[in-house]
């Protein structure tokens, strides 16, 4: 008992470099393969306890961006504009507020205009954080399982997809960008009906594989879902073709696409909830004549 | 070490929120890996592995990367830190930097391999030129920024 009470302190540091290495390994493995129980309820309860701090600071940026706007400005003041700048500087804030509403009305509208024309139920969520690293493109909503919202549920946006609910805490939901490299969609070039498979390539854009060597793509044709994979409802758009490249040999065409929506700038987004009415979506996106 | 859980949730923070207004290309600094070589600078190589695995922990909850991806990084480059943090002399900011490059360079080197490893592979051209080169670099200035803070603090105390 000694003996080994006195090997583990001596080898104490390869122990705990070991252990921790394999125990890392263990999650990877688990989550990649089977998805247990035990990861998900790490990952959940993480993400459960950091959400609430997440919410807070995203709410409380834009106030406290305003007001230290308006810090500096009045530093910069004169001693005999105060009074006026003051005024200038309350009125201004009217606006930007007046402005902002305007604005945030202005998108909510178009997400109401869509949510009324498709027919279908959704849940309007504002996007509360970005991926914590570089490799994954997802982002974090402020309303999880409470809500409704449920794992795979489609994310849109009024100009196009977004994503794809990945995770969900009672509070908060994860959701997998469609231009996420380990993401893929099937797509359908919408005047040739043409399918092929959007999956997001790290940095270097979006591109839409598995396109037939004959099939008729040109640069500018709109892509939409196919509603192949039962996950995304047909005819959601997803982009434009940007550009087509056909490699001597390939047994496929590939092409790069631009996205419908500005993944870099969402807001607010729409989940998309009962399973029953997407079909709803198909009837927007007709075959040409 | 009383500062490591307010740091490690004003990291989380900043990762997830602050960020996004001063990403370039869409690329953040990795904070977390700032953290982890700030914590291994100043504890033993079984306290830094075993910091670094939580941060990984934490930082693997808030992406879309499997749980155990930055645990694995984190943890190793902790003990690794911790360990050459005791033969090296990485005060000078010349230093630190390259300290900071080399480090930074190394993480995502390790999360490319165990990414192609687990979820298959990965495009070697556009993960070096659109992540992992302009994460390295981004994050070796932010590291530098922060890990050299007290020195510029003395250096403008000594200027005033």
């Amino acid at each position: 008992m000694t003996l080994l009470l006195r090997l583990l302190a001596r080898y104490r540091r390869a122990i705990i470099l070991t252990s921790a290495l394999l125990l890392s390994f263990l999650l990877m493995t688990l989550q990649v393969r089977h998805e247990t129980a035990v990861v998900t309820f790490t990952r959940q309860a993480l993400l459960f306890a950091f959400s609430p701090f997440i919410k807070v600071t995203a709410a409380s940026i834009h106030g406290v961006a305003s007001v230290w706007q308006d810090y500096v400005d009045l530093r910069t003041l004169r001693e005999e504009n105060k009074r006026l700048q003051l005024e200038v500087s309350t009125l201004k804030r009217r606006l930007d507020q007046l402005q902002e509403q305007a604005l945030e009305t202005q998108r909510l509208q178009r997400l109401l205009a869509m949510r009324d024309s498709s027919q279908a139920e959704f849940l309007t969520a504002r996007v509360v954080g970005k991926d914590a690293t570089n490799w994954f493109k997802t982002i974090l909503l402020d309303c999880g399982s409470m809500e409704g919202v449920r794992r795979d549920q489609p994310v849109l946006a009024p100009n196009g997809l977004v994503g794809r609910v990945v995770e969900v805490t009672p509070t908060s939901a994860r959701v997998q960008l469609f231009t996420d490299a380990v993401s893929a969609v099937g797509g359908l070039i919408q005047r040739t009906r043409v399918t092929g498979i959007v999956s997001g390539n790290l940095g270097a854009g979006t591109r839409i594989r598995y396109l037939p060597l004959m099939g008729d793509v040109v640069v500018g044709d709109e892509v939409v879902t196919s509603g192949m994979g039962g996950v995304f409802p047909k005819g959601i758009p997803i982009g434009r073709i940007a550009t087509v490249e056909r490699k001597s040999g390939a047994l496929f065409q590939e092409a790069t696409l631009t996205p419908a929506v500005d993944l870099s700038r969402l807001e607010e987004v729409l989940i998309l909830k009962s399973l029953e009415v997407r079909e709803g979506f198909e009837a927007r996106t007709e075959r040409p004549q | 070490m009383s500062w490591f859980l307010p740091g490690l949730l004003l990291c989380v923070i900043a990762q997830a929120v602050l960020l996004g207004p001063v990403s370039l290309m869409e690329i953040r600094p990795d904070l977390f890996l700032v953290l982890v070589i700030l914590v291994s600078r100043r504890c033993s190589p079984e306290r830094a592995t075993f910091l670094g695995f939580v941060i990984g922990l934490c930082q693997g909850a808030l992406s879309g990367a499997p749980l155990g991806l930055h645990a694995f990084t984190n943890s190793l480059m902790g003990f690794v830190i911790a360990t050459l943090s005791h033969h090296l002399y990485t005060d000078k900011p010349f230093a630190l930097l390259w300290f900071l490059l080399a480090g930074s360079a190394a993480a995502s080197g390790m999360r490319l391999a165990l990414l192609t490893f687990f979820m298959g592979p990965r495009p070697l051209v556009p993960a070096l030129l659109w992540v992992i080169i302009p994460e390295v670099l981004y994050t070796a200035a932010v590291g530098l920024l922060i890990l050299s803070s007290s020195q510029i603090r003395a250096a403008l105390t000594r200027t005033v």
